[in-house]
């Protein structure tokens, strides 16, 4: 195995919470050297978020943060400060990408906008995360992941239509913002090689729902038909879905049942019926292959009434087994203790200097030649900060103490 | 490989320039079906890359979700479904029945001149066509063969059929998502196709940045359940260390109130508000008029709010509702509360916000498709030197069949004759499927009426491709 795909890149990574941070480790995963840079004191804000290890509300223990930024080495640096805003220059002269999610504006006001980063290394890429990107009528507006899955259009078809619209119960509008300013950074690293020169990457998240959310809008740009989320549906086997494609109550918990077999292949009740153990339930017409459309109420109730006394995995294995296309509800402990991931290599021991040892989850997908690797444990607070401004930068200890009393570092 | 060959010459008024887009140069073999690798594949091809699909005849681009122009699916459905246009555009197709080795030889032609070859295909079908990465490798060492699987190459679960819609299940979103009383559910449709296409998309740049260095390519496993999974990490590490699943609490937050969607002047009319500190709080209590509960000690401080948020959000939902949902997003917006309309795709296409940032991306369709111009989602992100945009209409099936064959790799008019009459190219499904009977305009608003009856559609805008500005 060879160094990272990424290794000659360096990140500065000056985000915080999820999205910028989860970007700037996916390129420390797969071998960036990424650096990052936390205000001093109290560092990212994930750090004051939960959740912490052992339930201890401590910057060093929070389990999110030490999820988000693993693989990364940490410095602290003090922007509203004259030499903090020297030792920032300094550090870009070296970078391949800045990542960085302040409020439109808040750079410039520093000079330090883009402009001035790329007058100091014009192979900068700089990527702004932000909640509506860096113009428009919206840009100084505040976000947030319910606001995003609101604004995007995720919502109003999500739930039942008797009652409010739904959000996803955790932050993923924020995680999917990550990957889509990793890709978008990384093919201007890669357009560098042509053009010679860096550029400025502009996410908006309320962009990244609304471009993952594209059937209703492609609906209403061909027939004006405004999708909503499904009515209520008493049954409960499809939550109001069209098909039977819910989320279905079982003896230990839930799964997803369908009747999808490959790609594009449906399967009818009666295999269904067969796959499940209930023949005695045949009726001739069962073997038709069942139409596109909702189930009537009585297939509902038969199909809940078959299902109910399966286990979750039981079901799972036995139907995913016969080329069915299933699920199974999981739960952090079903994750944490999953077979599958565990003989694919996708957690990794870290050990940090507070939590001690701890599983992680690691390795997304398999470069083989160059692949995912456990480089750094999470940072605490400024832990390379020697590293960085004496090593790298080549200040003395003395000059370094200095910037600490000065409230730069 | 970078091959100069991207120069845009099939549709006329339409010439990009190589440099153009960040991925310019690159040739891209398109071996994916469904929902989240074409996703990946469109971005790579509005990126500038030549993304070249290999579409296999047999297989129905229409499927139960197909939406057509005015509900018409015409003569050729399979060439105006929205459910694939909005997949497809950016790139160039080719119809080949791999079951005739001809077809073989001509992917594998494609195959020596490309940088990728992105497949999904079930386990052992490539290597049943002799297009496994070790057969492929002996053509050309520097591709990048990219494998996406529901749960990768290897362990337990490798064989298992995996879909988007269903990941948001098995890779431990559902644990968070629905109402309280009733338990899981799922949210936003197939939630984990796109964001497994955009991993995707990082993962092929990571091969190509490794490839840049070494000159070699490799095989890159990518599963999407593990994608899926590493989105919940940091709740996993609460059950590593605190022994705490998830709960579902429908749109409330762990430790934040007011948070959540209240209702708004008119018929299922939304708001989102994010109350995140003391601060904001006062804010809203100020533009709520400062009412006597307010003032209350259940209500004093985040923790007492929090507590008490079942009272709180009757107090804040009997204010919003007073108010039109995108009028009261201004007023809170405008004050730095977070705050979020709930919009219909109606009114994500036509807001003023993404009107200024041009997201949406108006496509014209050549005209003897009859499509006019439609409107797609652009990318969510702008690049200040080499722009992504949607560079071609999607493609019919087997559109590119003669340039393809012709201009990258050099078969004459001869040669593609004999391929077409052994049927390993075509321009048609096969078997062709039988011409649905022409639904009346009546009948067509019959089923929307029953459709906004039924609760499924808010309801339908005959005037919306004015209201989009398309022709």
């Amino acid at each position: 195995m060879t160094k990272g795909a990424l290794h000659n890149f360096r990140v500065i990574d000056l985000s915080s919470y999820i999205a910028g941070p989860f970007c700037a480790r996916l390129f420390g995963d797969y071998g960036a050297d990424v650096v990052k840079v936390e205000h001093p004191g109290a560092g990212d804000m994930a750090r004051s978020f939960g959740p912490f290890f052992k339930d201890d509300p401590h910057p060093e223990k929070s389990l999110l943060f030490l999820y988000l930024n693993y693989n990364k080495r940490g410095i602290t640096l003090n922007l509203n400060n004259s030499s903090g805003r020297k030792l920032f220059k300094e550090l870009i002269k070296s970078a391949d990408v800045l990542i960085e999610d302040f409020d439109p504006g808040y750079l410039e006001e520093r000079g330090l906008g883009y402009g001035s980063l790329a007058a100091v290394n014009p192979e900068l890429v700089m990527t702004s995360i932000t909640p509506f990107g860096q113009t428009g009528p919206y840009k100084n507006y505040p976000g947030s992941h319910i606001v995003y899955e609101a604004l995007g259009g995720v919502m109003y078809t999500s739930g039942a239509s008797d009652r409010a619209p739904l959000a996803h119960g955790h932050p993923q509008s924020l995680y999917i913002g990550g990957v889509s300013a990793s890709h978008s950074t990384s093919a201007a690293l890669f357009a560098r090689n042509q053009i010679g020169c860096g550029q400025h990457v502009d996410v908006s998240l309320t962009e990244v729902v609304a471009a993952h959310h594209t059937g209703p809008t492609t609906r209403y740009a061909y027939t004006g038909e405004i999708e909503r989320r499904a009515p209520h549906n008493e049954a409960g086997s499809a939550k109001g879905g069209a098909h039977f494609e819910g989320v279905i109550p079982v003896k230990d918990g839930f799964v997803g049942a369908t009747f999808q077999r490959g790609a594009g292949r449906r399967g009818t009740l009666a295999d269904y019926l067969r796959l499940v153990g209930r023949p005695d339930l045949l009726e001739p017409e069962y073997e038709e292959s069942l139409p596109a459309g909702r189930l009537t109420d009585e297939q509902d109730q038969l199909l809940l009434s078959v299902l109910k006394d399966w286990g979750k995995y039981e079901y799972f294995t036995t139907a995913a087994s016969e080329s069915w296309v299933a699920a199974v509800v999981q739960n952090s402990g079903d994750l944490a203790n999953n077979p599958h991931l565990h003989e694919r290599g996708f957690y990794t021991e870290m050990k940090h200097p507070i939590v001690g040892k701890i599983q992680i989850p690691g390795e997304i997908f398999r470069l083989p030649e160059s692949s995912f690797k456990l480089r750094y444990p999470t940072p605490l607070l400024g832990e390379h900060n020697i590293e960085m401004y004496c090593g790298d930068l080549g200040y003395s200890r003395e000059d370094l103490v200095r910037l600490h009393q000065l409230g730069a570092v | 490989m970078i091959n100069l060959s991207g120069v845009n010459t099939l549709d006329k008024g339409f010439e990009v320039s190589v440099m153009d887009g960040p991925l310019s140069g690159l040739r891209i073999i398109d071996s994916t079906t469904v929902y989240a690798m074409p996703t990946a594949m469109y971005i790579l091809g509005d990126m500038g890359a030549e993304v070249i699909k290999v579409e296999n005849p047999v297989a129905s681009r229409v499927r139960a979700a197909s939406v057509f122009p005015d509900n018409d699916p015409g003569e050729k459905p399979w060439n105006r479904d929205g459910g694939f246009h909005r997949l497809h555009r950016s790139k160039y197709s080719i119809a080949l029945n791999l079951k005739q080795p001809e077809a073989v030889e001509v992917f594998k032609d494609l195959v020596r001149t490309s940088d990728v070859l992105a497949e999904n295909n079930r386990p052992g079908v490539m290597a049943r066509l002799g297009l496994d990465y070790e057969s492929l490798y002996e053509l050309n060492p520097r591709l990048v063969y990219f494998s996406f699987s529901g749960f990768g190459q290897t362990g337990p679960w490798k064989d298992f059929q995996g879909i988007g819609r269903m990941f948001e299940l098995t890779s431990g979103v559902s644990q968070f998502t629905g109402y309280p009383e009733e338990g899981p559910r799922r949210v936003g449709g197939a939630w984990f196709d796109p964001p497994n296409g955009w991993m995707a998309v990082f993962a092929i740049l990571s091969a190509l940045h490794h490839r840049n260095l070494t000159g070699n390519g490799q095989r890159v496993d990518f599963s999407m359940y593990q994608m899926g999974v590493a989105t919940v990490g940091d709740a996993i590490l609460d059950y590593i260390a605190n022994g705490r699943n998830g709960q579902i609490m429908g749109n409330r937050h762990p430790f934040l109130a007011p948070y959540g969607a209240y209702p708004c002047k008119g018929e299922d009319q939304w708001i989102a508000i994010a109350i995140e500190n003391d601060k904001q709080w006062l804010e809203l209590c100020r533009l709520m008029g400062s009412p006597l509960w307010v003032k209350s000690d259940k209500f004093s401080d985040g923790l007492s709010r929090w507590h008490n948020q079942d009272e709180l959000d009757h107090h804040v939902g009997a204010w919003t509702s007073g108010y039109y949902h995108t009028k009261l997003m201004t007023l809170l917006s405008g004050a730095h509360i977070p705050s979020g309309a709930v919009m219909t795709a109606e009114e994500v296409l036509t807001d003023s916000h993404m009107k200024e940032r041009k997201f949406f991306e108006e496509v014209t369709f050549p005209p003897k498709s009859r499509m006019g111009s439609r409107v797609y989602t652009g990318s969510p992100w702008k690049m200040s030197q080499t722009p992504s945009y949607i560079r071609r209409p999607p493609p019919d099936l087997g559109e590119h069949n003669e340039f393809i064959l012709t201009e990258m790799l050099g078969r004459s008019k001869s040669q593609i004759d004999e391929l077409y009459s052994l049927g390993a190219i075509t321009k048609e499904p096969v078997p062709l499927p039988k011409p649905e009977p022409k639904k009346s305009e009546a009948e067509l608003l019959a089923i929307k009426e029953k459709e906004v009856k039924d609760g499924t559609l808010a309801g339908y805008d005959p005037d919306y491709k004015s209201k989009l500005g398309m022709k």
